[in-house]
C-alpha cells in the first residue's frame, strides 16, 4: 500500500549479517568434502573419517526440504487457528485450540515418531508429521496473542471508517501482528531444524543421518560434522527470519 | 440529515437511551452533552451501526439506516474518537486515504484530496505525508484523524470527545479549527463532550442529555438564558456561569464606534467579550480596543458595557 520507501539502516544491518552467515556456511559446505586429512588428524582411530554415503550438500538439502515443508503446514495451521479463535465465531474454540497445539508441543517428538510409523512407515511422512505438530505452538499462540493486542482505538476506528470484517483482518489486523507471527514462526522453525535431525532415525534423510549412524557405528567424526551442519542452517536460517523481520518493523524504525 | 424516531436502546435490562425524539439538519453543528452514563456516545455511535438501536428508527438522509450495509453507512459518515486509531504501520497519507481507497477512488484524485486536507488541518505537506503517527504528537495525530474523518468528503462527521485526551492549548487550537472546518465546509456534525465549556464554543445546538433522555436541545445563548432546570443549571457551573454567559456574546455586539487610546492588548470583532474582560484584566484597563481582521480600528469595548 505504502510506496516502498528505501530500506532501513537496520535492514541493510541485518541483510549484511545474512550474506555474511550464508557465505560462511557456503564455504563450510564447499569445504567438508575436502576435509578428510583433517578428521583423519582428529580421530587416527577410524577408517573413514568422513561421511560419504551422500553429499553433505543433498543432506542439506534433504533437511532443509523436510523443516520447509513441516513449518509450512505448521504456520498455515497454526496461523488459521490463531485467526479462527480470536473471530467472533471461533471464539468458543480458543481453549481447545490452545490445550491442543500445547500437546503437540509437549509430546517428544521421538514418541510421535515411534508412533506414526506404525501408521505410515518409514521415511519422509512420518517426520513431516512429527514436526508439523511439534511446530504449531510457537506460530498458534503468537498469532492469537499478537490478535489479541492489537490496539482497541485502531481496531474500532476500522470498523468506524467502514472497512468490512476482511479488510480490517487483511488490512490492519494481519499487517500489525506479522512481526509477531514472524516471531512465532522463526522459533518454530529454528527448533525444528534441531528436531529434524531425529528424523532420520525412521529413515528419512537429513543432517540427522551422519549423527546416528555415527552414534551406532561410534564415528565421533560423523557426528560432529553433522552437527556442525545442523548447527550452521540454523544460524543461517535465523539470520534469514531477521532480514525479513526488520523489514515488517520498517514503520516502527523511521 | 438525521432523525431520531422514539429511539430507545437497552443493554440487557438496562436501558441507556429511552424514547429519543431528535432531529439534526443539513449544516448543524450538534454537540451531545451529558454525565458519564447519560448515553451520549451510545447515540452518537447508533448513527453510523456501532451501536445498534433496539427500537424505533433512525433515518440518514431520509432513508433508515438499516436499509444500508453497515461498511455503506458508515462509509458516507465521517468517525473520530478521542483515541484516535490511527494504523500505526501506514503513513498519514495512507491513513487519511483509507476511505477514498476503500470507495475505490482514482489515484490522481485521492492524491489532490489529501494535498486539501492536510492543508485544512494545518498540516504541512511535505513534513507529514510520509510520517508515521508515532512520529506525531497527540494534537497533530488527532489532527490527521479528521483529516481521515473528512477524507470521503461524508454528508455527516461524528466526533466521539475527539479533544477529550489533549492538552488545554492543543485543544484550544483544534476547537477554533472545527469552528472553522464547520464554517467552510458546513458538513453536518455531531459531537459528543462533557465540557460545557467546549459545547457552548463549538456548537450550533447543544443537546444536554441525562438519564438516556434530552433534558434541553437549545442554541448556547438560547440554553444559558433559559436553562430547562436545575440540571442544565448545575451542568452550566455555579461560580462561571457569568463567564459562559460573556463566552456567547460577541465583541462586535457590545462595542461602540469611538477611536480612543487603550493599552496593548487588542480584540477583533469576532472574539468572545470573555475574552475582551480577560485582557482588559490581564491588562488592568476599563476598555479594550477592537482591530478589525484586516487590521483597521472598529471601536472601544469598555468594561461598562459588558452588564446589559
Amino acid at each position: 500500500m505504502t510506496k516502498a520507501p528505501s530500506a532501513t539502516p537496520f535492514e541493510r544491518a541485518a541483510m549484511g549479517r545474512f550474506v555474511v552467515g550464508l557465505a560462511a556456511f557456503g564455504l563450510l559446505l564447499v569445504a567438508l568434502p575436502y576435509s578428510s586429512p583433517l578428521f583423519a588428524a582428529l580421530f587416527p582411530q577410524l577408517d573413514r573419517p568422513l561421511y560419504q554415503q551422500q553429499t553433505f550438500a543433498t543432506l542439506v538439502g534433504a533437511h532443509l526440504w523436510l523443516v520447509a515443508v513441516a513449518s509450512l503446514m505448521a504456520t498455515v495451521i497454526g496461523v488459521g487457528a490463531g485467526i479462527f479463535v480470536t473471530r467472533p465465531m471461533g471464539r468458543e474454540f480458543r481453549g481447545l485450540v490452545e490445550t491442543l497445539s500445547a500437546m503437540g508441543q509437549t509430546f517428544p517428538p521421538v514418541a510421535v515418531l515411534a508412533l506414526t510409523v506404525p501408521i505410515i512407515g518409514f521415511g519422509f511422512w512420518p517426520a513431516f508429521v512429527a514436526l508439523a505438530l511439534y511446530g504449531v505452538l510457537p506460530i498458534s499462540g503468537n498469532t492469537i496473542s499478537g490478535l489479541e493486542s492489537v490496539s482497541p482505538a485502531a481496531r474500532e476506528a476500522a470498523e468506524g471508517i467502514g472497512m468490512t470484517q476482511r479488510q480490517r483482518l487483511m488490512q490492519v489486523e494481519l499487517p500489525l501482528v506479522a512481526p509477531i507471527v514472524l516471531a512465532g514462526i522463526r522459533t518454530s522453525v529454528t527448533i525444528n531444524i534441531g528436531t529434524a535431525a531425529i528424523a532420520s532415525t525412521v529413515g528419512a534423510v537429513s543432517l540427522g543421518s551422519p549423527i546416528i549412524i555415527g552414534l551406532n557405528g561410534n564415528n565421533t567424526a560423523y557426528i560432529v560434522q553433522g552437527a556442525v551442519l545442523v548447527a550452521g542452517l540454523a544460524i543461517v536460517v535465523d539470520l534469514g527470519f531477521n532480514v525479513i523481520a526488520t523489514r515488517f518493523l520498517r514503520w516502527r524504525t523511521q | 440529515m438525521i432523525h431520531f424516531h422514539d429511539i430507545s436502546k437497552t443493554f440487557g435490562t438496562t436501558t441507556v437511551v429511552q424514547n429519543l425524539n431528535l432531529t439534526i439538519d443539513r449544516g448543524e453543528f450538534c454537540v451531545l452533552i451529558g454525565p458519564s452514563g447519560s448515553g451520549k456516545s451510545t447515540i452518537l455511535k447508533m448513527i453510523n451501526r456501532m451501536v445498534e438501536h433496539s427500537t424505533g428508527e433512525i433515518l440518514f438522509a431520509g432513508e433508515g439506516i438499516r436499509t444500508f450495509a453497515p461498511e455503506v453507512l458508515r462509509r458516507r459518515i465521517g468517525y473520530a474518537i478521542q483515541s484516535v486509531g490511527l494504523f500505526p504501520h501506514w503513513t498519514v497519507e495512507d491513513n487519511i486515504a483509507t476511505v477514498p481507497r476503500l470507495l475505490k477512488w482514482d489515484a490522481a484524485r485521492i492524491d489532490a484530496r489529501i494535498t486539501a486536507l492536510l492543508r485544512l488541518l494545518n498540516l504541512d505537506n511535505a513534513r507529514f505525508r510520509n510520517a508515521y503517527p508515532h512520529q506525531l504528537s497527540g494534537g497533530q495525530q488527532q489532527r490527521v484523524g479528521v483529516a481521515r474523518a473528512l477524507a470521503a468528503d461524508p454528508d455527516v462527521l461524528l466526533m466521539d470527545e475527539p479533544f477529550g485526551a489533549l492538552d488545554p492549548i492543543t485543544r484550544d487550537s483544534l476547537q477554533a479549527e472545527m469552528t472553522r472546518i464547520h464554517a467552510e465546509t458546513g458538513k453536518t456534525i455531531v459531537f459528543v463532550t462533557h465540557d460545557m465549556d467546549e459545547a457552548l464554543r463549538l456548537a450550533t445546538r447543544v443537546v444536554v442529555l441525562n438519564a438516556g433522555s434530552i433534558v434541553q436541545a437549545a442554541s448556547p445563548r438560547d440554553l444559558l438564558s433559559n436553562p430547562a432546570n436545575d440540571f442544565v443549571r448545575a451542568f452550566l457551573g455555579k461560580d462561571d456561569y457569568g463567564l459562559k454567559l460573556l463566552s456567547v456574546q460577541l465583541v462586535g455586539e457590545r462595542m461602540r464606534i469611538v477611536d480612543i487610546p487603550c493599552g496593548p492588548e487588542t480584540v477583533r470583532p469576532d472574539d468572545s467579550l470573555r475574552v475582551a474582560l480577560s485582557r482588559m484584566l490581564a491588562m488592568k484597563a476599563n476598555r479594550i480596543a477592537v482591530f478589525g481582521a484586516d487590521g483597521t480600528r472598529d471601536g472601544t469595548v469598555f468594561l461598562e458595557d459588558l452588564v446589559p
